[in-house]
C-alpha cells in the first residue's frame, strides 16, 4: 500500500514539474553580457645609450605610461561592436636633445587614440562574418587615421576557422598639433633646420593579414598566421642624427617604400589538467634587408581553478638593415643611411611572469568583475637597451537592469 | 643546415595537420578556455607595443611603423 502511495507521489510530483518545465522555455535564448568591459593599465621604463635622435650614441631613457579603455557590446547574437581609447603619456630624455635642450630632465608628450569596431555574422551563415574598424591616433608629431575589413569564415564543428583582415593608414609626420606650433612642418635637430630635407610628410601603410586556425584534438589548437605590408611616402624620421665618418652630419635617410612579409605559427596545447602550454614562432622579411627570428613559449600553471600563474620566455633575432652603421661610421656614397639601432643586427630576450585571478560571478550592482591579470616583465637588446613592463587587466561585465533581472530568472530555471 | 631546418619543421607541421581529429561539442572544455585562444593577449599588448618600437621586424600598422611615432 505504502509502495502504491510512494509511485503515486513520485508521478506526481514529476508530472508537476514537466508541467512547470512546459509552461517555461526549456530552451531559454542564451544571455550574453550586454557589455564587456576592459580597463588596461601599463608601465614601460627603458634606457639604453643608442639613441637615434643624437646618432646612434646618447640616452634612450623613456617612461611611458599607458591607460586603456575596451568596452564591447553584443547588440544580439549576430552583431556587436566596441569602442578602445587610451592616452600614452610620454617622458622620454632623447626627445629634447632634437635641440639640445639640456636644461629640462625630458620632455613630456602625449598620444592619444581611438578605435571603434564593427562585427557582424550574417544571419543566414552565422559561421561567416564581416568586420570594419576605424582608428584615429595624435601626438605632438603624428596624425594617424585608419580603417580595416576583416571577413570570418569558421566550419561547421568550429573545429577551423579563417580570417583575413586589410588595414590602410594615412599618417601625417608634421609637428604641432598638440603644442599649437604653426605652421605645421616637420621638426628637423636644430643643427640641421637649415633646409626641408623631406618634400613628403605623409605616410600609407597597407597590411593584409591571413589567420587559419585548426583543432588538432580536444587539447591543441594550431593558429597559422601569414601577411603582407607595404608603405609608402616618409619612412625616415626627420629628427633621426646621421653622423658620417668624414665628420659631417645629416638627418636619416631611408627608403620612400617597404615591403615586408611576416609568417607567424602558434601552437596552444591543454597538458593535464593544470598546465597550458602556449609556443609561437615568428618569421619575418623585408626589403630594407632585416631577417628577424621569434620564439616564445609561456606556460600557464592552474594553481587552482581561480589563480593562473604565468612564466614566460622570448628570444628574437635579427640582421641589420641594409644601410645601418653606427655613430661616425656611415659613408656619404651611401643613399640611405640611418644609425638608428632599432634596425641593427642584435639579440633580445625578455622574461616575463604573470598572474591571472579570476572571479567567478561576483556582481556587484550592475557590474560582474570577471577577471584581474597583472604582468611584469623584462626586456634586455644585446647593445645594452633595457626595459621593465608592468602592465595589469580587468575585465569586467556591465549589464543593462532589465537584462540582469532576466539572466537571474534563467539561472533560477535552471 | 637552413635546408634541414625548413624540412624538419615542414615534417613537424604536416604531422600535427594530419594527426587532427574531429572533436565534439562537449569535447571543447580544454579548448574553449581563454588561455587557449590563439593571438595576442590583452596583457600582452604593451610589451607587444615595445617589441614594435624596438625591433625592426614590426609589422605593418604599428605604433613606430605606422598609426603612432614611438620615435624616442
Amino acid at each position: 500500500m505504502k509502495k502504491k502511495y510512494l509511485v503515486f507521489g513520485l508521478f506526481a510530483i514529476s508530472s508537476a514539474y514537466g508541467f512547470g518545465q512546459s509552461i517555461t522555455n526549456p530552451y531559454p535564448k542564451k544571455k550574453i553580457p550586454k557589455s564587456a568591459i576592459q580597463i588596461l593599465y601599463g608601465q614601460y621604463l627603458q634606457d639604453g645609450e643608442h639613441s637615434a635622435i643624437t646618432g646612434g650614441i646618447g640616452t634612450e631613457n623613456l617612461q611611458v605610461y599607458s591607460p586603456e579603455f575596451i568596452v564591447g557590446t553584443e547588440l544580439d547574437s549576430l552583431r556587436s561592436y566596441s569602442v578602445d581609447a587610451g592616452i600614452d603619456v610620454i617622458t622620454s630624455a632623447s626627445m629634447d636633445n632634437i635641440d639640445f635642450v639640456k636644461s629640462s630632465a625630458s620632455r613630456v608628450s602625449t598620444r592619444a587614440y581611438l578605435t571603434l569596431a564593427y562585427d557582424q555574422q550574417f544571419k543566414k551563415n552565422p559561421n561567416n562574418g564581416l568586420g570594419g574598424r576605424g582608428y584615429f591616433s595624435i601626438e605632438s608629431a603624428y596624425l594617424s587615421f585608419g580603417g580595416a575589413l576583416s571577413y570570418t569564415h569558421s566550419s561547421l564543428d568550429q573545429s577551423k576557422s579563417f580570417t583575413a583582415e586589410l588595414e590602410t593608414y594615412f599618417d601625417d609626420l608634421r609637428w604641432g598639433r598638440l603644442n599649437g606650433e604653426r605652421p605645421l612642418q616637420l621638426v628637423y635637430p636644430s643643427e640641421l633646420r637649415y633646409k626641408q630635407w623631406f618634400q613628403a610628410y605623409l605616410r600609407q601603410s597597407f597590411n593584409l593579414t591571413l589567420s587559419f586556425q585548426q583543432t588538432i584534438n580536444s587539447r591543441m589548437v594550431l593558429a597559422i598566421m601569414p601577411g603582407i605590408s607595404y608603405q609608402q611616402g616618409l619612412l625616415s624620421t626627420p629628427y633621426h642624427r646621421a653622423y658620417f665618418a668624414e665628420g659631417t652630419e645629416r638627418v636619416e635617410n631611408l627608403p620612400s617604400k617597404r615591403w615586408k612579409f611576416p609568417l607567424g605559427i602558434q601552437l596552444n596545447s591543454f597538458i593535464g589538467d593544470r598546465y597550458i602550454l602556449r609556443t609561437y614562432y615568428r618569421f619575418y622579411w623585408d626589403d630594407f634587408g632585416i631577417l628577424a627570428n621569434t620564439f616564445s613559449a609561456d606556460l600557464g600553471i592552474r594553481i587552482m581553478p581561480q589563480l593562473t600563474i604565468t612564466p614566460s620566455a622570448r628570444l628574437y633575432t635579427q640582421t641589420a638593415a641594409n644601410f645601418f652603421k653606427p655613430y661616425q661610421m656611415l659613408d656619404t656614397t651611401m643613399t640611405y643611411y640611418s644609425s638608428d639601432y632599432d634596425l641593427s643586427a642584435f639579440n633580445a630576450f625578455e622574461l616575463a611572469l604573470e598572474g591571472n585571478l579570476a572571479f567567478f560571478k561576483r556582481h556587484v550592482h550592475r557590474i560582474e568583475m570577471n577577471n584581474i591579470s597583472l604582468r611584469y616583465s623584462f626586456y634586455k637588446r644585446a647593445d645594452g637597451l633595457y626595459a621593465h613592463m608592468i602592465s595589469t587587466v580587468f575585465n569586467l561585465n556591465g549589464f543593462k537592469k532589465s537584462s540582469r533581472k532576466n539572466d537571474l530568472s534563467d539561472l533560477r530555471l535552471k | 643546415m637552413k635546408r634541414s631546418v625548413f624540412f624538419l619543421c615542414g615534417l613537424l607541421l604536416s604531422f600535427v595537420i594530419f594527426s587532427c581529429h574531429t572533436v565534439k561539442p562537449y569535447q571543447r572544455t580544454y579548448l574553449n578556455d581563454e588561455a587557449m585562444q590563439t593571438g595576442k593577449r590583452p596583457i600582452e599588448k604593451l610589451s607587444s607595443n615595445a617589441h614594435n618600437y624596438r625591433e625592426g621586424a614590426s609589422g605593418g600598422g604599428r605604433a613606430k611603423t605606422s598609426g603612432g611615432c614611438g620615435c624616442n
